[in-house]
């Protein structure tokens, strides 16, 4: 039964194949027997053109939907390159930033001279990253510098034919014939001139300036904020924990001693006794606690009388020049330059075993100029973390927008120099 | 009395010991930071704990807390909180569990020796005692009030009895009569709208909730 069955469907596809063959085959011969040309032929040209039309209708909308497809096609591969690139600009900006830091050390290198930056950090998450990187006008700057480069990087190449020729001729010119040399220095003019362009490129523009100036200006006002606040907490610390502690200290003597008055009065004047040697301990804590905020003696007697008072009183020889006349700095600078001194005296005094030093007060141009210097062992700590109080003055000094400036190599000598900004 | 003291100043620390023992009083444990009082405080169990706000190492408000979380677990430990400056705050925390062996006093008052020992007797009695400048401040600090219409000596005897301090002192204070201090009395209670109360503690924690709360 199988077998039969098998035949038989075999058969029948073979009989439809037949078929189909005899459907489709049969209207082309018709055409092809077509008659000569009369009344009826014409209606069958009409007719025959009208389906040719038809097929080439739905050839169009197909041909429509393929260019809809390709298009779509591209946008798509468009939008993923974009999307890509997007994601990738940051990197780029910041691998820019890496070789225009290369170029600005390696000039840095041959002129001496630093060439300043003025990046905007770049953050992690990518939106903001993106942004940063492409409103960075230092990114625009980079990218220049980058172009031109392309240009004028050739200088270097230009230098190594000359590297053979100057070798002759300069060897016979100024070699033998002893006169200037030609040719050689032209590599160093190549070198200058690739050192200039590359400064004048790469240096942040104007307005990158004024946005760093800004970020210092708010990283320094924060300082002011933190340091102001720190002081506001010691001073109360200081009245706190001393002065007032010990003025309660002192009048729970006195009431003792009334106690003590008439049954024991020995005991009693021991009572005022200590009460009275708690008073002054306590007026000598008040002292300290006012010198700390704003030493009096800077009132009195200004800014040198009071570093030379200080000088005096630091158990080292120090020799302080400084002018006196002429109109003062403001309080805040006076005071900050004092606590600079005083600070630097006593870890001269302190750590570096040198016994003498020098202080320098000068006003300059832009403001107030102070120069400490000892003879010590140098290897100051700029860090500040082992209670150095180099930090504290450190901020004291940005928040007046001034400059320190630390040098102290192991063997000495040590040298702080001090720049605080102010209008004569 | 069986004292502990809590007082990181060593100064301090000193001039309270040599006060509290000189009044024959003994002084059972001292701490002198702020972890080391609860345990001392449960240890000992004293009659009296006379504390410091602030202390090492936070140097914030450890004694205080330790008063509170020693009151937690000894209901009615009777401690007198000591502190360089009063804090309305601070007050009510501590009067929050009840006026009764409550004190809450300037460092200073313990200058005026009788009368800072008067108040630890009082505070170790279960009784109340406030700093003036604490009530002065409350009292300030009210404006609308029934007080305006108080007499001044109605408001002397007023903040008086809110500092703790019962009819025979405030007589001798004012240098006026028990019966005038109980009439000064009646008229305040009248005239604030409060229940009439005599017992000591009871009136104090009525002023106080008054003052605190209108």
């Amino acid at each position: 039964m199988p077998p039969t069955a098998g035949r038989n469907e075999g058969a029948h596809t073979q009989m439809r194949g037949v078929v189909r063959y005899t459907t489709t085959v049969a209207p082309a011969r018709a055409r092809k027997r077509a008659g000569p040309p009369s009344l009826c032929s014409m209606r069958k040209t009409v007719r025959q053109a009208g389906r040719a039309t038809a097929h080439l209708a739905r050839a169009a909308a197909l041909a429509l939907g393929t260019y809809l497809f390709i298009t779509m096609l591209l946008i798509a591969v468009a939008g993923a390159m974009v999307v890509i690139g997007i994601g990738t600009v940051p990197e780029t900006v910041l691998l820019v930033r890496k070789i225009a830091g290369a170029k600005r050390r390696h000039v840095r290198e041959w002129t001496g001279r630093e060439i300043p930056e003025a990046y905007l950090a770049i953050p992690g998450p990518l939106r903001e990253s993106l942004r940063a990187a492409v409103r960075d006008p230092c990114t625009y700057a980079d990218l220049r510098w980058m172009l031109a480069y392309y240009g004028y990087g050739v200088l270097a190449v230009l230098a190594m034919p000359l590297w053979p020729l100057g070798l002759l001729v300069d060897g016979v010119w100024c070699g033998l014939l002893r006169r200037r040399a030609m040719l050689l220095p032209l590599i160093v003019r190549l070198a200058d001139l690739d050192a200039a362009w590359s400064t004048a490129l790469l240096k942040p523009p104007p307005r990158a300036r004024l946005a760093e100036r800004v970020r210092e200006l708010a990283d320094t006002r924060a300082g002011a904020v933190a340091a102001h606040g720190a002081e506001l907490r010691r001073i109360e610390r200081d009245l706190h924990d001393g002065v007032q502690a010990r003025l309660v200290s002192m009048s729970m003597r006195i009431g003792l001693a009334k106690r003590a008055y008439e049954k024991d009065p020995v005991a009693g004047r021991k009572l005022l006794d200590d009460a009275q040697a708690q008073a002054e301990e306590a007026l000598t804590e008040l002292r300290h606690v006012v010198r700390g905020i704003h030493p009096p003696i800077l009132t009195d007697r200004g800014l040198v009388g009071a570093v030379r008072a200080l000088a005096a009183g630091s158990g080292l020889t120090v020799v302080v020049a400084g002018d006196d006349a002429g109109p003062r700095a403001p309080a805040a600078v006076e005071a900050a330059a004092y606590f600079v001194v005083a600070e630097a005296l006593t870890n001269a005094a302190k750590h570096s075993g040198a016994d003498r030093a020098e202080v320098r007060i000068a006003r300059t141009d832009i403001g107030l100029r102070v120069l400490v210097r000892d003879e010590g062992r140098g290897g100051a700590e700029d860090l500040g973390t082992s209670g150095s109080g180099l930090l504290g003055i450190r901020r004291r000094i940005a928040a007046l927008d001034g400059t320190m400036a630390l040098s102290s190599p192991a063997g000495g000598p040590t040298m702080i120099d001090v720049e605080l900004p102010c209008a004569w | 009395m069986r004292v502990v003291i809590a007082e990181d100043n060593a100064l301090l620390r000193e001039g309270l010991l040599l006060l509290l023992t000189s009044a024959g009083h003994e002084v059972v444990a001292v701490a002198t930071s702020g972890p080391e009082v609860l345990p001392a405080l449960l240890e000992h169990r004293p009659d009296v704990a006379v504390l410091d706000v602030r202390m090492p190492p936070g140097f914030r408000d450890e004694g205080l807390l330790a008063a509170l979380a020693a009151r937690a677990e000894i209901p009615g430990l009777p401690v007198l909180v000591l502190s360089q400056y009063v804090e309305q705050a601070y007050a009510a925390e501590l009067l929050g569990g009840g006026a009764s062996g409550i004190g809450y006093l300037l460092k200073d008052r313990v200058g005026r020796v009788d009368e800072f020992l008067e108040a630890l007797d009082r505070v170790a009695a279960g009784g109340t005692a406030l700093d003036p400048e604490v009530i002065t401040e409350l009292l300030t600090r009210r404006r609308d009030s029934p007080l305006d219409a108080l007499t001044p000596r109605e408001r002397q005897v007023l903040e008086l009895m809110a500092e703790g301090h019962d009819n025979t002192t405030i007589a001798s204070t004012l240098v006026i009569t028990e019966r005038s201090v109980h009439k000064h009395i009646g008229n305040v209670f009248a005239k604030l709208d409060l229940p009439p109360s005599d017992s000591g503690h009871r009136r104090v924690v009525a002023v106080l909730t008054y003052l605190n709360n209108t």
